[in-house]
């Protein structure tokens, strides 16, 4: 298992998970914090001194200037992180197209959508195989198959293996003239009780 | 869990950006033009609202917890949304093969039910552990050797990257065969 064709298995939802673990963190340290104050483990003095502390309306006062700098940084933090989050998380996963090569006069790039076609319609040739979902994942220059295999009841997962990876993978490194090609496979085992009928069109 | 997640986290991220961009506008205006301010967040209001308000008030107490609570479950969204993909042995280096618990539970079910002897079956499966209950009609104790040996065959022929522990149970029910 390559790190590049485990990174294909899904999208990551990494970053959302961090930021929204980090955003849980800080709220439950503030709600802490402002109960451990208010029940006096700080001293009872400083349980019992109001929430808008004179010190702190004294220094504002004193420091106006300081006060609205310290205020537009905190907001303009905030704004460029949440919109920053925000973007990212509703971003599609982009489906590279892939450039076979950069030279200048004889770039070639190939369409997303006619490697998925053509990897599908040999992956859903497969013995067992009775439904194939195909896309690219990555980068144009350094692309990944996803395949998600819908397996006939029955079927052994060895066999099925062994066609995928000396026929359609093996098509696809050619076509690429790449030697590997990282791709995850994602099996649905035993989803239909027998071999689907060929469909009319 | 990954659901909510996908469907949360913009919202977080769009409320920050909103709560950031109030605090800007609301600075500048107090800065640039006095007069005018409040411009959108009434925060005099809540400025009048909390003086007399001390460390150890009812009010501060509760909004703290209620912000905890709230932060605690962000916080456990955070941390439970993983994926629950089941791992197959890679066939060659560049391929990584996985299937979701529940395919790997049907595959399970199909097998368990497939005994002769089985009435019905239910099964919970995870990367780790595989459950079984089933019940028959027969004495438990045998039905259960056999669909043991079934599962255990089973995942034999199914190469999976670490094999799951596998309890089994059976009942014995009452009713014609």
């Amino acid at each position: 298992m390559s790190r590049r064709s485990r990174a294909a298995v899904a999208r990551s939802a990494g970053g959302d998970r961090t930021l929204t673990t980090v955003l849980g963190l800080v709220l439950v340290a503030a709600a802490v914090l402002a109960l451990l104050v208010g029940y006096g483990v700080f001293g009872q003095f400083r349980a019992q001194r109001p929430l808008i502390d004179p010190i702190l309306v004294q220094w504002v006062a004193d420091h106006g200037a300081a006060t609205r700098w310290i205020a537009l940084g905190i907001g303009l933090v905030l704004f460029v992180v949440g919109l920053w989050w925000t973007l990212r998380s509703l971003r599609p996963e982009p489906r590279p197209d892939v450039s076979l090569s950069e030279v200048p006069g004889e770039r070639l790039t190939v369409e997303h959508a006619a490697i998925c076609e053509a990897v599908r319609h040999d992956a859903e040739s497969i013995e067992g195989v009775s439904r194939a979902r195909v896309r690219l994942v990555g980068t144009p220059m350094r692309p990944a198959l996803r395949i998600a295999l819908t397996m006939v009841e029955g079927s052994d997962v060895r066999d099925v293996w062994a066609e995928l990876d000396g026929r359609v993978l093996a098509r696809a490194r050619e076509a690429f003239s790449v030697s590997a090609l990282p791709t995850a496979v994602r099996l649905e085992l035993d989803a239909t009780s027998a071999p689907t009928q060929a469909r009319v069109e | 869990m990954r659901l909510l997640l996908r469907v949360l986290a913009p919202l977080l991220g769009l409320l920050l950006a909103v709560v950031g961009l109030a605090i800007v506008v609301e600075t500048v205006t107090l800065w640039v033009a006095p007069g005018s301010s409040p411009l959108v967040v009434p925060w005099p209001v809540w400025q009048t609202a909390a003086e007399g308000l001390t460390w150890q008030s009812g009010a501060v107490r509760g909004a703290a917890v209620a912000v905890g609570v709230v932060g605690l479950l962000v916080l456990v969204l955070g941390l439970v949304a993983r994926r629950h993909d089941v791992y197959l042995a890679d066939p060659v280096p560049e391929v990584t093969v996985t299937t979701s618990p529940r395919s790997l539970a049907r595959t399970v079910g199909h097998e368990v039910r497939s005994h002769a002897d089985v009435v019905s079956a239910s099964v919970v499966a995870s990367a780790k552990k595989i459950t079984v209950k089933a019940s028959t009609l027969d004495p438990a104790e045998a039905v259960r050797e056999d669909v043991r040996a079934r599962v255990d065959a089973m995942l034999v022929r199914l190469p999976l990257a670490r094999r799951p522990r596998v309890s089994v149970s059976v009942t014995t029910t009452k009713g014609v065969k």
